[in-house]
């Protein structure tokens, strides 16, 4: 059983998602319906993975999520988008979210992402790796001096596997790898695209020169 | 029409500042012609005469200023009053310095009026209050030297072009408000279409999800959804590129979910994010070898196959990868069709690509079939 909170502007979907996850056995401690409910409740409803729709009417879904994870980093934050806005996906995977679904998924696929994001497994789909892929592309391309973490040759291989629509099962056969071994590939590039993020923030800081405390 | 008003305003707006700036060269001319004329004040036949001139002149000066700062007052009645100050100081000059004079009383402060109409009339103002101001400069002198017409030569070349100026930068200024407007129109029809296309997809979403539970006809409507959802979804991440296409450059990525979202087979295309500017022709022929590639799948790979097309740009090379889960190809088959003659697939994916520098690679396994397509940028 999962600790879920279900954020999403369309009661429609709301009540879906909902029924589906407590038909699963799973406990839906809160749902909200914009950034502000979602940021008011989070707190005290300690959920373990939060069902998140990007776009929301007030905040960005990107800033609830690192809102959110800067609260209680041990919870999981996963996606669920029915446009597939690129920037924005990418966005919130950057900001700590560990799995993307795209809204015509099945309840069973739903159910399923839940219970692996809650494991700290990540969920990506195809589209969603082309998007990492692209990113570590123009780190790739960028400045020599670049001090953000590049794809090991390993990495970008099952990332573009996933990318054209290959299972973990799939990837592992045709690897000769174990099931787990693939999934600990995927976790690293997510983990090290976030690391990239801070990074950045971190150098932009720096350049700002808002390291510097008062003299 | 609405649309009409801030047009009028946009140009409003530039005549307001040009009056403004007329207001400062009025000063500096009204400076310069009491200065001159005090210091000829020896000059004069009638320097009592001339005094008045003088003050009457600097007192229209602000008179002017304060008249022309108002849009509702600067009417023509205004302009031809300014000019017809101007003629007049002209004209009483012989009698009140001397029949040989050398300057005008108002000088160069005559600039005042010629820059009011060319502002107000544009090239045609400019051009008819320098003609006139030229004349009253040119018929009481008994002989002309070179530096009367010197002056007068730049007042008539200077009104017209003045004019002809601000005539310019009043379009540019309506120019500039219509493309604003044009833009922000442009935005807000994004926007709004955004919302349309979300709550859309949501439903179209929904439907699908539904319908699957249900089963029997339902699932089938589910099934149209779906489709749906998927077009719309691709169709609006090509419009997300479509005004970056530029200078004989394509966008590789729009044109990948453009053809796989016309294709039959269901196809998922995984881009990296934003347009894939590529020469034109390296895109119609790597598009072409792609939908070589799904054409494959309809044929072998069965009803229910399903394709997946990635696309992954470098700086110095693209690469487009194709993967159908379905049986996969039997080792040497497609070597086999080559030596039968039957060269349908080299032909149209190798073939495209290697004309274009690139290369195509096959493997195929249980996990189904992938072609590799890379090309380098030149």
């Amino acid at each position: 059983m999962v600790r879920v909170m279900v954020v999403d502007d369309h009661p429609m979907w709301r009540d879906a998602v909902e029924r589906d996850l407590q038909a699963a056995g799973h406990d839906v401690v809160a749902v909200a319906s914009n950034g502000r409910e979602a940021m008011a409740r989070f707190p005290a409803s300690a959920p373990q993975v939060v069902v998140l729709d990007l776009q929301l009417p007030d905040h960005s879904g990107v800033q609830v999520t690192s809102m959110m994870l800067e609260h209680d980093p041990t919870a999981r934050v996963l996606i669920l988008s029915a446009s597939g806005e690129q920037a924005d996906v990418l966005e919130a995977i950057k900001a700590g979210a560990t799995g993307y679904l795209v809204k015509s998924a099945s309840s069973a696929e739903l159910i399923d992402a839940v219970t692996r994001v809650a494991d700290g497994d990540t969920v990506f789909t195809p589209g969603l790796a082309g998007l990492v892929l692209g990113e570590f592309r123009r780190i790739a391309d960028g400045p020599a001096d670049d001090p953000r973490d590049q794809l090991t040759e390993r990495e970008t291989e099952i990332l573009k596997m996933v990318a054209t629509g290959m299972s973990y099962k799939q990837i592992a056969a045709r690897l000769v790898l174990s099931h787990r071994t693939v999934q600990n590939h995927v976790q690293n590039t997510l983990r090290k695209l976030q690391m990239n993020n801070r990074v950045q923030l971190t150098r932009w800081a720096i350049e700002h020169g808002l390291d510097e405390g008062p003299a | 029409m609405p649309a009409a008003q801030p047009r009028t305003d946009s140009a409003f707006a530039v005549e307001d500042r040009l009056y403004a700036a007329l207001a400062l060269v009025r000063v500096v001319v009204t400076l310069n012609m009491v200065g001159l004329n005090a210091y000829r004040r020896d000059n004069f036949d009638h320097p009592t005469v001339a005094l008045a001139i003088v003050v009457a002149l600097v007192v229209w000066t602000g008179a002017a200023i304060w008249l022309y700062h108002d849009r509702a007052r600067r009417t023509p009645a205004l302009l031809l009053v300014d000019l017809a100050i101007v003629l007049a100081a002209m004209a009483v000059t012989p009698w009140v310095k001397s029949p040989d004079f050398n300057a005008t009383i108002p000088g160069f402060w005559v600039m005042g009026a010629l820059l009011a109409w060319a502002i107000h009339w544009h090239w045609r103002g400019g051009l008819v209050a320098a003609v006139l101001i030229a004349a009253a400069d040119l018929l009481p002198r008994s002989e002309v030297d070179q530096g009367n017409y010197g002056n007068v030569f730049l007042i008539l070349i200077g009104g017209p072009i003045v004019g002809f100026m601000c005539a310019s930068l009043q379009r540019m200024a309506r120019e500039r408000d219509a493309a604003e407007r044009a833009a922000a129109a442009a935005e807000e029809r994004t926007r709004l279409a955004r919302a349309v296309h979300d709550g859309v997809l949501q439903v179209l979403a929904m439907t699908q999800r539904r319908g699957a539970a249900a089963g029997g006809e339902w699932a089938e409507l589910g099934r149209l959804a779906g489709e749906q959802e998927r077009s719309l979804r691709s169709l609006i991440r090509q419009q997300d590129t479509v005004p970056q296409v530029a200078g004989g450059r394509v966008d590789l990525a729009g044109a990948l979910e453009a053809m796989a979202t016309a294709h039959p087979v269901r196809v998922e295309v995984a881009t990296p994010g934003g347009a894939v500017l590529v020469d034109a022709h390296v895109v119609s022929e790597t598009v072409a070898a792609v939908r070589a590639c799904l054409d494959n799948v309809a044929a072998h790979a069965g009803d229910g196959a399903s394709a997946w097309v990635l696309a992954q740009a470098g700086r110095d090379e693209i690469t487009v990868s194709v993967r159908d889960d379905g049986p996969g190809i039997t080792p040497g088959r497609l070597g086999q069709a080559a030596v039968e003659g039957r060269l349908g697939v080299v032909s149209s994916i190798t073939g495209r690509i290697e004309e274009l520098g690139g290369t195509a690679t096959v493997q195929s396994g249980s996990w189904g079939t992938e072609w590799e397509l890379t090309v380098p940028l030149a």
